[in-house]
């Protein structure tokens, strides 16, 4: 791997079904070549007037985020649409997000320039850490003490290309917890570089990072 | 309508084993008379919808009530106002517990008359409530599960050596009753309320659980004070047969009605009220919310008295004839097999197994799946149970004999075992000892017991309950530990370099 390619685009892949196959949509992920993924658990309603008269429309759904290489997104989506069959009512969704800038996977850089892209709307950026449970606060302090206001930690389990093993014929996924951190462009690259180097993420195994662009925002003062 | 469907559809693979097991036994080695059976398929329609009501019920009444009081408590940061709380929630919900009603009238006939069932009831739920505000107290100060469950049981057993061996049993049968259907869902949901504030995200979770393992001590305790305290000694094996002779069909189920409708009330009583008083003084919830919880309860209700009509009329009197008759066989494998199969299938249909699982997985996200905690929870009850059935058969083992090796190990293993697994596992220990093993498992043991010959239905009847308490404990242990070994990070080297 002596040359690195220039940058690599990314593209998040947020993928929404039932309760329970969560961990099948990262496992057909996994095979399409994406390093791996985390699953948040959700609520979800039904609209049903007779199940919303019974109080019982809230149905519990998984959140699966996977960020990948732009490359491998049509193909993954493909062949998760075969299995979850989205076309299908209740079946699920599927949305991508352009990422900014992705850090943790061992063999990308970081690069700010990419992020800012000469618009000016977009003064705030969002940031997304994904690290071992327990790890969402030093997180949150490495963040705050590069200047960030504050941050949102969810529980979630996740993942990489580091951590398979199996029980009984099942995968185990380790728990994680996502930390969402607004920031303004001008902070962001501090921030960035401060969690990284208290986390490590550039060592293969300690987390993910990665950037979304914010177009407004509100209640941030 | 899929999500009203799947409700069902989930409940029904939980309780399909059960009449599968009993219909293969009709036909081959064990048949039951046609009424008998007809009453037990009825039975087992009316226990399938109404666990799912009941479950929905506590999905939106009183696991969120739980979380609201847990959260309310742990905001308000007066220690005097847990402790008050803790004791004044866990006295109720254990005196309305409909299990403990149970027992208390057992030991108020086994001992006739010398403990009333009243005075029981009060100190049971005197010793779960110091135990619950315990166990506030351990999740404010942060003192590991493993330390208390093992100062705890030290205490136990040391008091134990001066119980009557009868007493022994009946005290920690009374753990497993007073952990019973609505008790469980309501405590794992306050401790998960609770710790849900707690900043360090690791020690939340691990102190979501633990609750119901250190409140069911509180009842093993105060059972054997009594014992010492009151020093009886005398005891009279005098215990009716809980066989109707009822022979219509829907006679039996009608004979039960009012009973079990007076234990419905009584046990949401106590929650209803709670939440009636804190909505109007603390919570002051939209009525959007208010009446999403009251529907709750309503479920709860309705769901509890179907479910309750459904055991009671039709599972009890099938595992009274199938340990008779499987014990009467000349071979004793039989026995010993099925008792290990009921108990292995039987666990699933267990309302406070559905809760503990469903907020194990909420807790860690999925981490620690519902299927690997079921799988654990079923082999150790299977294994309880036939190792109750081998001592009802051979006089010379004594329940200690299982009891003390069984929670040293227990124990022992608390100190290696992740401290999650921890906390799960001793409050499945709880959770395993539901209505359906105090129903159709208990019945079962008891007709074995009852048919066997030189076994006493006192010393042999009871204790089965302790077992199914004791061994999920030890199998989840044993899970945690797997996930630990299976959970380590894997040194791949990477490819980039």
């Amino acid at each position: 791997m002596s040359m690195i390619p220039d940058i690599k685009r990314f593209e998040l892949i947020c993928v929404i079904v039932n309760y329970g196959l969560g961990s099948k949509v990262l496992k057909i992920a996994k095979q399409e070549g994406i390093s791996g993924g985390t699953v948040l658990l959700g609520k979800g309603t039904v609209k049903n007037r007779l199940l919303e008269i019974l109080e019982i429309n809230d149905i519990r759904k998984e959140v699966v985020l996977l960020v990948t290489d732009c490359a491998l997104v049509d193909a993954a989506l493909k062949s998760l649409d075969r299995e979850v069959q989205f076309r299908k009512p209740y079946h699920g969704i599927a949305f991508t997000i352009p990422v900014g800038a992705f850090l943790g996977n061992g063999d990308y850089n970081y690069k700010s320039h990419f992020i800012d892209g000469g618009k000016k709307e977009n003064m705030y950026q969002s940031l997304f850490i994904i690290v071992d449970k327990g790890k969402g606060e030093d997180v949150m302090s490495a963040a705050t003490s590069a200047g960030a206001r504050g941050g949102t930690i969810i529980n979630a389990r996740g993942s990489g290309i580091h951590e398979t093993s199996k029980l009984f014929n099942m995968e185990i996924e380790p728990e994680k917890e996502l930390v969402m951190i607004l920031a303004e462009n001008a902070l962001i690259d501090s921030i960035v570089s401060e969690v990284s180097t208290a986390m490590e993420i550039d060592k293969p195994g300690n987390g993910i990072l990665f950037l979304l662009n914010v177009n407004k925002i509100m209640g941030l003062r | 309508m899929t999500v009203l469907f799947n409700k069902f559809k989930e409940n029904f693979f939980a309780v399909g084993p059960i009449v599968l097991i009993v219909l293969i036994l009709h036909f081959t080695i064990s048949p039951i008379s046609t009424p008998l059976l007809v009453k037990f398929i009825i039975g087992s329609v009316f226990v399938v919808l109404g666990l799912s009501i009941f479950l929905m019920g506590i999905d939106i009444g009183i696991t969120p009530l739980g979380h609201l009081i847990g959260q309310a408590l742990a905001k308000s940061n007066k220690l005097l106002l847990v402790i008050v709380a803790g004791l004044v929630l866990g006295f109720f919900v254990s005196i309305a517990e409909p299990g403990l009603l149970v027992l208390a009238n057992q030991v108020d006939e086994v001992t006739s008359g010398t403990i009333s069932s009243v005075v029981i009831l009060v100190v049971v739920s005197v010793g779960l409530a110091v135990m619950v505000a315990l166990g506030f107290i351990r999740i404010f100060y942060n003192v590991p599960l493993y330390k208390i469950l093992f100062v705890l049981y030290l205490l136990i057993f040391g008091i134990a050596i001066f119980t009557s061996p009868e007493f022994l049993a009946v005290a920690f049968d009374a753990s497993g009753a007073t952990t019973g259907i609505l008790a469980v869902p309501f405590i794992l949901s306050l401790s998960v309320g609770i710790s849900a504030l707690k900043k360090d995200s690791k020690a939340s979770e691990k102190d979501s659980f633990g609750l119901v393992a250190i409140a069911s001590t509180g009842a093993i305790l105060s059972v054997m004070l009594l014992n010492i305290i009151s020093n009886t000694t005398e005891f009279s094996v005098g215990l009716g047969s809980a066989e109707s002779e009822a022979t219509s069909v829907f006679g039996a189920f009608l004979a039960i009605a009012p009973g079990t409708l007076t234990e419905g009330i009584l046990a949401l009583l106590p929650l209803l009220v709670a939440f009636l008083v804190l909505q109007l003084l603390w919570f002051k919830l939209d009525k959007k919310a208010s009446k999403k919880i009251l529907k709750g309860f309503l479920y709860a209700f309705l769901g509890l008295i179907l479910f309750f009509l459904g055991v009671n009329a039709g599972f009890m009197e099938v595992g009274i004839i199938l340990g008779r008759q499987l014990a009467s066989m000349e071979s004793s494998v039989f026995v010993i097999v099925v008792g290990f199969v009921i108990g292995f299938v039987t666990i699933a249909a267990e309302p406070a197994v559905y809760v503990l699982t469903y907020q194990i997985e909420d807790v860690t996200s999925r981490y620690v799946r519902r299927k690997s905690v079921l799988i654990a929870l079923t082999i150790g009850v299977g294994l309880a149970v036939a190792l109750s059935v081998v001592r009802i058969l051979v006089p010379a083992i004594q329940l200690w004999h299982y009891l003390l090796p069984g929670y040293i190990i227990a124990i022992a293993l608390s100190f290696i075992v992740p401290k999650l697994f921890v906390g799960i596992a001793f409050d499945a220990g709880g959770v395993a000892t539901g209505p359906m093993t105090a129903t159709f498992i208990l019945a079962y043991t008891q007709g074995v017991a009852d048919t066997f010959e030189g076994a006493s239905l006192l010393v042999d009847g009871f204790g089965m309950i302790s077992m199914v308490a004791l061994f999920p404990i030890i199998t989840l242990e044993i899970l945690g530990l797997l996930y630990k070994v299976k959970s380590r990070k894997s040194e791949v080297d990477i490819k980039c370099q």
